[in-house]
């Protein structure tokens, strides 16, 4: 009797952990998918159910990543500075956290790269300086840790593209990094179902712009 | 198994429908206006809702028992509230409260001038100190063109307020520079000796300064250095009419800058009146060490050394139509090390800091030779504690200790001086609201040299009038120890002090900045010299009776008005200072105007960026109203005022990047209209005859190159336009 007791218990809280595994996955890959298909809309009801997630599994880097990069694109669609900036900070606890789960992450190293480009966005001209080198800085770390990552040349293409031909930039000097950035898309398989796998679509769309 | 697993999942999901519970309110601040967008969850679930744009949410949940409700919004604090989770419907109405944050908070901005990249109801950014026409890319001559500081054209220094180049001290990294410009050479004004792109932010006290800082009657300059950026390694080259330099920065972390200078080629090209024995030369070099831990630390280490000698035949007023030969070979080291390091998930912050400078002037004057040497050690040390709401409100307490050693040797005649200083301070910053901030700070020093002690107290605060306005208060006390040249003579000299109030006002809209301050400075126990003639020479050496018996005033307000927003790329800034000031101090009988002082100062800066050239170009027109000339044995009945100093500056920049390399040509028309400007007289020792004193080049024209090679931060600011 003991022993069907304690299985009985073994089981239903094996259950509960591979119900709230099965749970995670599920929602995670379905909140993925919609976040990388977000063009027009809001990022914040997304980056909110995120940060619910990431709150409730204290283990998992993907919830904080989520949170993060909802909330930086979301800047790209404010107007004012002091809102970008208070939105940004959220971010960087996010990136910390996010950071502190997944040491080495040539992901989360994109998206500080890409965090400093939206610091740097706010005020180019004065920021340049700091958020210049952080850009820079986060991009070779991740390309150390993983030169397979496709999203490394896209971030890179994307910065030289606005950047103006005066200053080193312009659209043919990005060209190349979109190609090379498909050229790794294609090869280019994620972690899970629910980690990061976005620019293919984007390199594509920059490449068709450029003449 | 599976099949156990299926049914016991489905039990599990019939159950919970059972009893699921809908949990729907209504999130507002605390006056309880509508908060949308809001973040509510339940603690450690996925479950939870955005509230809508009525602020209202709803959601469904299969908990029981007892939850926290969590809600999270941008800009406002995190609230929590337990709910009873039990199938019935439950609501709840929260209310958040407002953060304190770089968005809302007021700034405590009474007397202060600011060029900051990262702070908010900032004037000024860092890259405006190398673009500002007639700035000359020197950090202080920028500051010259700010309301506040009075244009005095033959000698280097601040003067603000009705206050000396000597009230005025530059810090860097919390440190006091003994020596901000090259050695000084009667009427031919020197520039700082540091460049202005080792910092990151530039801070101009017009008054009512800081408790953290001291010895300054009028004015503090806070310098504080870059942090470490990328960790890039690339190589700058740049030439001028005056100079040639290299820098080269290995990874990110160490840089060392070697540099030669000789304006043989400036003053080849340039007319002008020098008369030079040897024309001015220099070597130099400096290496610093920026460096993060791993442990939440920094480490700061910066030090230069430099060499530069000139000969040049003055005129000797004396005899007319004579000249003196006045030679200078000047040794000059400095050092800063200063040490971060934040506790507890940055609760608490310590800032340290040693330094140690000496400067060895080696002076032949005519015949004569003189020495002028100065040494300063100094340790500092300030811990910060934060708290309040978002961790707005700081407490500072700190100390600094400085051995002081200066001597000057005239023929036979050494005058020696050796200080001890001490201070210390504690200061708060307290934000009762975003709207309100106070700051209340005590500061005491001891000065062994006068053997004496002071206690002052500073208080500042600021209270927003509106989304883009608001109004700041500053006031204290200020003490500082008497010129080095008196307290050669005598050492029962007190501390001179001043009492400073200042009301400012300031608007900041979409591009658009106003600003205005009132103010009023109290000047006592200034040093004068009794017994004598009045001879006007400001480089003589005092020879009479000194007390603290001096006092003085002065008031006035200015103005600020920038527009970046009306002209596409261009930037328009517009300032105006009026200055009612009087002091009785050093050799004057009486108190009158002193003779740095003018009473209207304005300033027009324009800046224009042509984007599909990559070029600024800019435009600084600046005038200062007459100041007052006192001549030898002056009876100080009417005042003769020389004619307003008017200056209209042009500069240039071109800027030429490819994937490595990063190339800045910048050139510089100084005094285009080629005024003839009089600063003031000097005279001969009967008093007959006097001599204008004139900028040393009527119109000045200055041109050079700088040339950043290797792996670039992007748009590198260093060579944007390295003087």
């Amino acid at each position: 009797m003991k022993k069907l007791v304690l299985s009985i218990t073994l089981a239903i809280s094996s259950v509960a952990v591979f119900a709230q595994k099965e749970k995670f996955e599920a929602i995670m890959t379905e909140q993925a998918a919609a976040i990388q298909a977000n063009y027009e809309g809001s990022y914040m009801p997304m980056a909110n159910k995120m940060e619910r997630i990431a709150g409730a599994e204290a283990k998992e880097w993907t919830p904080q990543y989520w949170s993060a990069y909802c909330l930086i694109n979301e800047t790209f669609k404010l107007k004012e500075a002091g809102e970008k900036d208070l939105l940004l900070e959220k971010a960087a606890v996010f990136i910390e956290k996010a950071e502190m789960l997944s040491p080495n992450n040539d992901e989360i190293e994109v998206l500080k790269a890409q965090y400093a480009m939206a610091k740097l966005s706010v005020d180019p001209m004065s920021r340049w300086q700091k958020y210049g080198a952080d850009f820079q800085t986060a991009l070779k770390r991740a390309e150390e840790i993983n030169p397979e990552n496709p999203r490394v040349p896209y971030v890179m293409g994307t910065n030289i593209f606005y950047t103006p031909e005066g200053f080193g930039g312009g659209q043919a000097k990005a060209k190349p990094y979109f190609e090379k950035a498909l050229a790794k898309f294609s090869t280019f398989k994620s972690a899970t179902a629910y980690a990061p796998n976005w620019g293919k679509d984007a390199s594509n769309y920059f490449l068709s712009q450029i003449k | 198994m599976k099949k156990l697993f299926t049914f016991l999942i489905t039990i599990l999901t019939i159950l919970s429908t059972q009893a699921q519970t809908v949990v729907s309110g209504k999130i507002t601040d605390k006056k309880g206006e509508i908060l949308p967008f809001a973040n509510i969850a339940l603690e450690g679930t996925y479950d939870g809702a955005s509230a809508d744009e009525n602020g209202k949410f709803s959601f469904s949940t299969d908990e029981k028992g007892i939850k926290k409700l969590l809600v999270t919004m941008v800009g406002f604090l995190n609230a929590q509230k337990e709910i009873q989770l039990n199938g019935q419907k439950v609501e709840v109405e929260i209310k958040l409260e407002e953060t304190i944050n770089s968005l809302n908070a007021v700034v405590v901005t009474a007397g202060m001038f600011e060029a900051s990249d990262e702070k908010k109801m900032v004037m000024l950014k860092p890259l405006d100190i190398v673009t500002t026409a007639g700035g000359n890319a020197d950090i202080v001559s920028v500051m010259q063109l700010l309301p506040g500081s009075n244009r005095v054209g033959e000698r280097e220094g601040l003067f603000v307020r009705g206050g000396s180049a000597n009230e005025t001290k530059t810090v860097i990294d919390g440190m006091i520079v003994q020596n901000p410009f090259f050695s000084s050479t009667p009427d031919v004004p020197q520039r700082g000796r540091f460049d202005p792109f080792m910092f990151k932010g530039t801070a101009f006290s017009t008054g009512g300064y800081s408790a953290l800082y001291g010895q300054a009657l009028s004015s503090v300059l806070l310098l504080n250095t870059q942090d470490k950026l990328g960790e890039n390694t690339s190589t700058t080259a740049s030439l001028n009419l005056a100079s040639a330099a290299v820098t080269h920065t290995h990874k990110g972390w160490l840089t060392g800058t070697l540099y030669y200078s000789n304006i043989t080629p400036l003053i080849k090209l340039v007319k002008n009146n020098y008369d030079f024995e040897k024309v001015p030369e220099g070597v130099g070099a400096s290496v610093s060490v920026n460096e993060n831990f791993k442990n939440n630390s920094s480490l700061k280490i910066y030090g230069t050394f430099a060499d530069n000698r000139s000969a040049i035949n003055l005129p000797n007023y004396d005899v007319e139509n004579t000249k003196y030969l006045f030679a200078n070979t000047n040794k000059n080291a400095f050092t800063n090390a200063s040490y971060r390091q934040s506790y507890k998930d940055g609760l608490w912050v310590l800032n340290s800091g040693v330094s140690y400078s000496k400067n060895m002037d080696n002076l032949k004057i005519g015949n004569i030779k003189a020495d002028r040497e100065d040494e300063r050690t100094q340790l500092r040390a300030v811990m910060s504690r934060l708290y309040g709401n978002n961790r707005s409100s700081t407490f500072n307490f700190g100390a600094e200790t400085h051995w002081i050693n200066v001597s000057n040797q005239f023929e036979q005649n050494l005058a020696t001086l050796k200080d001890h200083y001490s201070a210390i301070f504690a200061e708060s910053e307290m934000f009762a609201s975003p709207q309100l901030a106070i700051r209340l700070g005590a500061r005491a020093e001891y000065s062994s040299a006068i053997g004496k002690y002071n206690a002052v107290p500073r208080i500042s605060m600021a209270y927003k009038t509106g989304k883009y306005s608001q109004v700041s208060l500053a006031g204290g006390r200020f003490y500082q120890n008497p010129d080095k040249e008196y307290l050669y003579l005598n050492k029962n000299l007190g501390f001179e002090s001043s009492d400073h109030i200042i009301a400012n006002y300031q608007i900041m809209k979409l591009g658009r900045t106003f600003r205005t301050e009132v103010f009023y400075k109290k000047y006592e126990n200034l040093v004068v010299e009794k017994g004598q003639a009045f001879d006007p020479n400001p480089y003589r050496f005092p020879t009479g009776q000194t007390d603290n018996s001096g006092n003085g005033f002065a008031q006035g307000f200015d103005m600020f008005f920038r527009d970046q927003k009306s002209l596409k790329n261009g930037d328009v800034w517009v300032t105006y200072s009026f200055l009612d000031t009087e002091r009785y101090f050093r050799n004057y009988p009486k108190s009158v105007m002193p003779y740095f002082a003018s009473k209207h100062n304005m300033s027009v800066v324009y800046k224009q960026f042509f984007t599909k050239i990559a070029t600024n170009v800019g435009l600084t027109f600046s005038h200062a109203s007459g100041r007052p000339v006192y001549g030898i044995n002056e009876d100080f009945g009417k005042v003769e005022m020389t004619k307003p100093y008017q200056n209209v500056s042009f500069m240039a920049s071109k800027i030429k990047q490819t994937a490595n390399s990063f190339l800045v040509f910048y050139a510089i028309v100084d005094n285009v209209l080629g005024r003839n400007n009089v600063f003031g007289y000097r005279y001969s020792v009967d008093g007959s005859k006097r001599y204008e004193v004139n900028p040393p080049m009527k119109r000045m024209i200055f041109f050079g190159v700088s040339w950043t090679f290797g792996k670039l931060n992007g748009r590198s600011k260093e060579a944007d336009l390295n003087f």
